[in-house]
């Protein structure tokens, strides 16, 4: 039954100081409305703010003192709607973080918080895992911006890895580990009811102890209900489903796993696998290297919105056709590529039978993650480059489709 | 499932927002003893000519006995009345959400966040009325729908975007950006699909006590504090005892495996369930072998408590049933109950905060002033700027001088003209 427990005493929730509090989010958030254990709200008691004269409310005064517990530095990157700072905890300098300060979009966005922020907000609070990116803090800067304080990832992303050819050499245990935590996240992520819609090299952060973690939750959503419909205009370009090159807008997991086979393609070769410049180049490149979407290997297919193919029939490839290109994971790395890939989504792999693949149990054996390859130092400097790529919604597209579809949504669509 | 009880206590929602009853009335009773506390020195620290009490909308109240030339301080509200301000409003809200034809789900998400902010802010401080609006739009967010801002408040006929924009963060920091909701629809119909399999149940049965169960989850946990003292699947399980108790008692019994004593009781108030000669439909009975292993985890005692938290629930939804809705719409109710209550709020509501689109206004302002010196994000300042702690964020005083904004629309009506 998929229901939420039936035996989880509501009394537990009231000690709030014996409950693990991994992050000073949740310590400063059960400060609010919590109780010291004697009844009595934990409640912070108005003090009088310095300047002005003028007294804080406890939500105020709770913010400041969130607020304060970090300092900010250098800039780290920068996103479509955020930029992302250095910072360190204002108590002990040596405790990295980084503060991903979502912008003021108000010329271009009027309509008050951002759908990016709001989606990342909303499930990086509620997604404990050790393969996503933790979300320590949320505080407001006095521009009345979201700052959400992460674990700071200092070994840049998979990205930069896989493009290093020169300097970053690496082999299949390596690329088992790190499928290992990919594939781990986006079962979590699934098994929550949640859809990342944007997994590609570049949103996957390493953490200072080589641990992959799955960032940017911008353009996450939660598992609708058979027959609410969602937008088809997710995922990059290139590690975008067919299904949603076809414009389904019934969907499920099976987006994510998708791209997950994209990354896997892209860690073997080291280049991404299917680099389309648009989206109808994007499709004959799958029919191409992959094998056309028919009505037999994929019934329904033709009923989809946008479907259209090359002429050109080509069968779908099968597990020798590459072992060639993709052997260097053996052959059990290939079976599970292969399945990665289906292109009918009710066909294609779940996160979990991923995760029971045998391809994990044969050699070699994943790298320990302390051991993995590590980007070589002056990475950084490519990073503004990959940052001009929105994530999910290409640039062209956010300009023009991408938003359309998102202003077109309206009540209706939401029962 | 074990696993699901240990991923919900990792929720925001049970860490955050689950509260025993008594805890729950303690905060209420803090924050509405704080903001008396912070109203009356705001209110003092005025000049008398801009008090609440000067507004023309509360003439029609009893003269001052002091005369104006004493600053007495206004009546506030009770703990109690505050509450009473709230439930009206939530009922205000979910009719809000029906007007504009909203998913259950958004609608079931803004009563949450309207109800969590309130408990940690008195309706003195921030006005409900627009608070309820501010929540229906962050709702549709939360649930990951984006709708312009224009297009919302033309549903409701208003005219003015920023009443909603204003409060938006607010309300956001009032929740302690815990903004992920758990319900109980996705337990119901998980709870159905089993019930589904039980081949002496009647389908049309079940489907009575599903759309009775469902009906009372769109409006009886919404209303009342049951989302702050259980879990999704309590809610659910409350839901379904008072649609079809035998159902409810058959789901409890199946999942701690549990045989019910001969039911001479429980069906009392359910429809007639069917016998061992009903119509058996032909589905399978979904695989029995995990009931055994549940049955020697979870001891007796532990299926008591589960069985009387339930029967609480029970006991707060049935004093809100869906039939509820007419009484918080009666015009006598809302004259005898609602509108003094307004009276009082006119008088006592926070001069410094109550208007959101001034209060927004005058925190930019003390921004912008701010934003040149540190915090910009202009690539030259790396490696610089810090988080300055100063006091000042929140604002120096705000502009006093401004005129108030009345009460009218806003109270009457929130969301427009009647259908
Ligand atoms: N936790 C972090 N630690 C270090 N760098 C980060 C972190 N989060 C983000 N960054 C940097 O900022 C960039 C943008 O972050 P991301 O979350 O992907 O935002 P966007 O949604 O704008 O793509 C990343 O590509 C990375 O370079
Ligand atoms: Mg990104």
């Amino acid at each position: 039954m998929a229901v939420s427990p039936l035996v989880a005493p509501t009394t537990d929730a009231l000690q709030s100081s014996s409950r693990p509090t991994s992050s000073s989010l949740k310590r400063q958030a059960s400060a609010v409305p919590s109780s010291n254990g004697n009844g009595t709200p934990n409640l912070p008691s108005t003090r009088a703010a310095g300047s002005g004269g003028m007294t804080l409310d406890p939500i105020e005064q709770l913010n400041e003192d969130e607020k304060r517990k970090y300092i900010k530095g250098k800039k780290l990157g920068e996103g479509t709607y955020a930029n992302v700072y250095l910072g360190h905890a204002r108590h002990d300098p040596s405790v990295l973080v980084a503060i991903k300060k979502i912008k003021v979009l108000q010329q271009t966005y009027r309509d008050g918080m951002a759908p990016d922020a709001v989606r990342e907000l909303k499930y990086l609070r509620e997604l404990h895992h050790p393969n996503i990116i933790s979300l320590l803090s949320v505080f407001s800067s006095k521009d009345q911006n979201l700052n959400l304080v992460l674990e700071y990832l200092p070994l840049g992303d998979l990205e930069m890895l896989i493009r290093d050819v020169d300097r970053v050499r690496y082999g299949a245990g390596d690329i088992k580990a790190w499928m290992g935590m990919l594939t781990r996240a986006v079962w979590f992520c699934h098994d929550n009811f949640v859809l990342h819609r944007d997994i590609k090299p570049n949103n996957l952060l390493i953490a200072a102890d080589g641990e992959v973690k799955l960032a940017d939750f911008g353009l996450a959503r939660s598992f609708a209900d058979p027959g609410r419909r969602m937008t088809a205009n997710v995922i990059t370009r290139w590690y975008r489903p067919p299904e949603l090159l076809f414009g389904a807008r019934h969907y499920g997991g099976a987006v994510d796993i998708w791209s997950v086979g994209m990354v896997f393609a892209e860690l073997i070769i080291r280049a991404p696998f299917l680099a389309g410049n648009t989206e109808v180049e994007q499709i004959a490149l799958i029919c191409k290297q992959i094998g056309t979407p028919t009505e037999d290997n994929w019934p329904g297919v033709t009923q989809l919105r946008e479907y259209t193919v090359p002429s050109e029939v080509v069968p779908v490839w099968g597990k020798e056709a590459y072992m060639g290109r993709f052997g260097a994971v053996g052959p059990d790395g290939v079976d599970l590529l292969v399945r990665t890939v289906a292109l009918d989504p009710k066909k294609r792999i779940t996160a979990r039978e991923m995760l029971e693949h045998r391809w994990w149990r044969t050699e070699p054996k994943p790298t320990r993650k302390e051991d993995l390859p590590r980007k070589s130092s002056g990475g950084e400097e490519k990073m503004g480059a990959d940052l001009r790529r929105r994530n999910g919604l290409l640039e062209d597209e956010s300009n023009s489709r991408g938003s359309k579809v998102a202003r077109k949504l309206d009540f209706g669509q939401a029962k | 499932m074990a696993t699901e009880d240990a991923r919900y206590r990792e929720s925001s929602q049970y860490q955050l927002w689950s509260f025993s009853p008594t805890q729950l009335a303690a905060m209420r009773e803090k924050t509405n003893a704080a903001a008396r506390a912070r109203i009356a020195q705001r209110l003092s620290s005025m000049p008398a000519s801009s008090r609440n009490t000067s507004a023309p909308t509360s003439s029609a109240n009893t003269p001052d006995p002091d005369g104006a030339s004493t600053p007495a301080l206004p009546e506030f509200l009770t703990p109690a009345e505050e509450a009473l301000l709230v439930t009206f409003n939530t009922s205000e809200l979910l009719r809000a959400g029906d007007h504009a034809e909203m998913s259950d789900e958004i609608k079931a998400t803004a009563a949450a966040f309207f109800r969590r902010f309130y408990v940690t802010n008195s309706v003195m401080t921030y006005p409900p009325t627009e608070m309820l609006m501010v929540a229906l739009y962050f709702a549709c967010k939360a649930e990951g729908v984006f709708l312009s801002i224009t297009d919302f408040i033309k549903t409701f006929g208003r005219e003015n975007p920023e009443e909603i924009i204003a409060g938006e963060f607010l309300l956001c920091q009032g929740l302690r950006f815990a903004i992920d909701v758990k319900h109980p629809f996705r337990a119901l119909r998980g709870a159905v699909m089993e019930l589904g399999t039980f081949p002496d149940i009647e389908p049309a049965r079940l489907a009575a006590a599903e759309q009775r169960a469902r009906e009372i989850l769109r409006f009886s946990p919404l209303i009342t504090d049951a989302y702050f003292h259980y879990t999704p699947s309590q809610i659910m399980l409350a839901a379904l005892s008072l649609a079809d108790r035998g159902l409810a008692e058959r789901l409890i019994a199946e999942t701690f495996h549990y045989v019910a004593p001969p039911a001479n009781n429980s069906g009392a108030e359910t429809p007639a369930s069917s016998g061992p000669d009903a119509p058996a439909p032909s589905r399978k009975p979904a695989p029995r072998s995990d009931g055994e292993d549940k049955a020697q985890i979870i001891g007796s005692h532990i299926r008591d408590k589960v069985l009387g938290t339930i029967e609480a629930c029970r006991d707060m939804l049935s004093k809100e049933l869906p039939e509820r809705r007419e009484h918080w719409t009666n015009k006598a109710v809302i004259k005898a109950q609602i509108t003094p209550l307004r009276k009082k709020l006119n008088k006592c509501h926070d001069p410094e905060r109550w208007n959101l689109v001034e209060l927004q206004r005058a925190r930019r302002e003390q921004a912008s002033k701010k934003a040149d010196s540190e915090d910009g994000d202009a690539e030259d300042k790396a490696g610089g700027g810090t988080i300055e702690p100063d006091g000042a964020v929140f604002g120096g005083p705000l502009p006093r001088d401004t005129k108030r904004r009345k009460m009218g629309k806003g109270l009457e009506d929130p969301f427009g003209p009647p259908l």
